[in-house]
């Protein structure tokens, strides 16, 4: 199993940034799902201080494995793709980096904004990114819904995309970036 | 008489000098009086402050309607004694949904408690000012406390002015403020430091 990439399969790193990407965001859905339901009181605080702190652990993932990926050769997008679904591809891509940055920063700021600073964990507190601002709080709070469901028909046009390679087109696509398949 | 001119001017600058003697010193800063100084807050200038964590990260509120008086019978606070009242149900920590869990009654229950006080009939000297000695009431629940603090006097345009600031560690699980889920301490510390930076006037008794 290789660390890096090759131009036929994705390294065992980038495979694992992938996965566990995958995994603190079903994390995180379920965190602010629970959040959601509850009135104010110690619970609803809990789950909300662990969704911040799993949301900063996504954000430092997400710019390590961006560079990561320019250190590396990376698995090209096969070669008998029609226009569209090269555009589409590279859209979805492109607008996952996007989504998975601006989830994170938003949820920050909207925190700054409520004069709550964010805490990593208990170990340690983040800087403020914007000045204590009901108004501005509100409007991250919808933006920060509204970029989720962004984000959820992304990855929807995503895994689409990832299980017609497989089952349509019948490459290698998908499996290159799961571990334990050889080819 | 012969003297009866002399006589007079002996006896108005007699009379005279008299009433300088009796007359009050130009202002400076005026000594305690026998019975004593007694000192209350100017709330304008004032403030009472507290420090918390909140999920790991600290925040401040303030409590802006509270009461001091200081009373010494000497020409510092040594061997006086001083009383603070607090309103708890006006504290503010700046929001609105927090202010109102803060005064809920599994926290500070300001419906049962709307006063804190703190209470000290000792003040003694130390090495960095002073320390009050007292009883500290919080949501009904009463313990000894002490609380150091700074203190000077200031002519102030024929006001004696006491400039008084200190701070103290109070945790609040030690007076009931967490009842329920609320005794957990990783969403609100245990700790809280309480500070205050005071304007007291001089008045009468």
């Amino acid at each position: 199993m290789a660390l890096r990439n090759t131009t036929r399969r994705w390294g065992v790193i980038a495979q694992t940034f992938h996965w566990v990407i995958v995994a603190l965001l079903i994390v995180q859905v379920t965190l602010a799902e629970m959040a959601d339901d509850l009135p104010l009181g110690v619970r609803k605080l809990s789950l909300l201080a662990r969704h911040k702190s799993v949301g900063i652990t996504i954000l430092v993932l997400v710019i390590l494995r961006l560079a990561w990926r320019s250190a590396n050769v990376n698995p090209p997008l096969p070669d008998n793709l029609k226009p569209y679904e090269r555009k589409a591809a590279r859209f979805t891509h492109v607008a996952l980096y996007v989504l998975l940055a601006a989830m994170p920063l938003s949820g920050w700021m909207m925190s700054s904004a409520r004069g709550f600073p964010v805490s990593w964990f208990g170990f340690f507190t983040l800087p403020d990114l914007v000045p204590k601002n009901r108004a501005l709080y509100d409007w991250l709070m919808m933006t920060h819904h509204t970029l989720a469901w962004v984000l959820f028909a992304v990855i929807a046009l995503h895994v689409a995309g990832a299980l017609k390679h497989h089952f349509v087109h019948k490459d290698d696509v998908l499996k290159r970036m799961l571990p334990f398949t050889h080819h | 008489m012969r003297y009866a001119r002399l006589c007079l001017a002996l006896a108005a600058a007699l009379f005279a000098a008299a009433t300088m003697a009796a007359a009050p010193p130009p202002a400076a800063a005026p000594a305690a009086t026998a019975a004593g100084s007694h000192f209350v807050v100017d709330p304008a200038k004032s403030s009472l402050q507290f420090t918390f964590e909140q999920a790991g990260a600290a925040s401040t509120g303030r409590f802006p309607r509270f009461g001091v008086t200081l009373d010494f019978p000497g020409a510092d606070p040594a061997g006086g004694r001083l009383e603070v009242t607090v309103e708890v149900a006006a504290l503010d920590t700046g929001d609105k949904d927090r202010d109102d869990t803060l005064k809920s009654d599994d926290l500070f229950a300001v419906k049962k408690f709307p006063e804190a006080r703190f209470s000290a009939q000792q003040i003694v000297k130390t090495a960095s000012g002073y320390e009050a000695a007292g009883k500290l009431t919080i949501r009904g629940v009463t313990r000894d406390a002490r609380v150091p603090f700074t203190f000077r006097e200031a002519a102030e345009g024929g006001v004696t002015a006491g400039y008084m600031a200190g701070k103290t560690l109070v945790r609040r699980l030690d007076f009931g403020v967490g009842q329920g889920e609320w005794k957990a301490t990783d969403q609100a510390g245990n700790d809280v430091t309480v500070s205050f930076t005071l304007r007291l006037t001089r008045a009468a008794h």
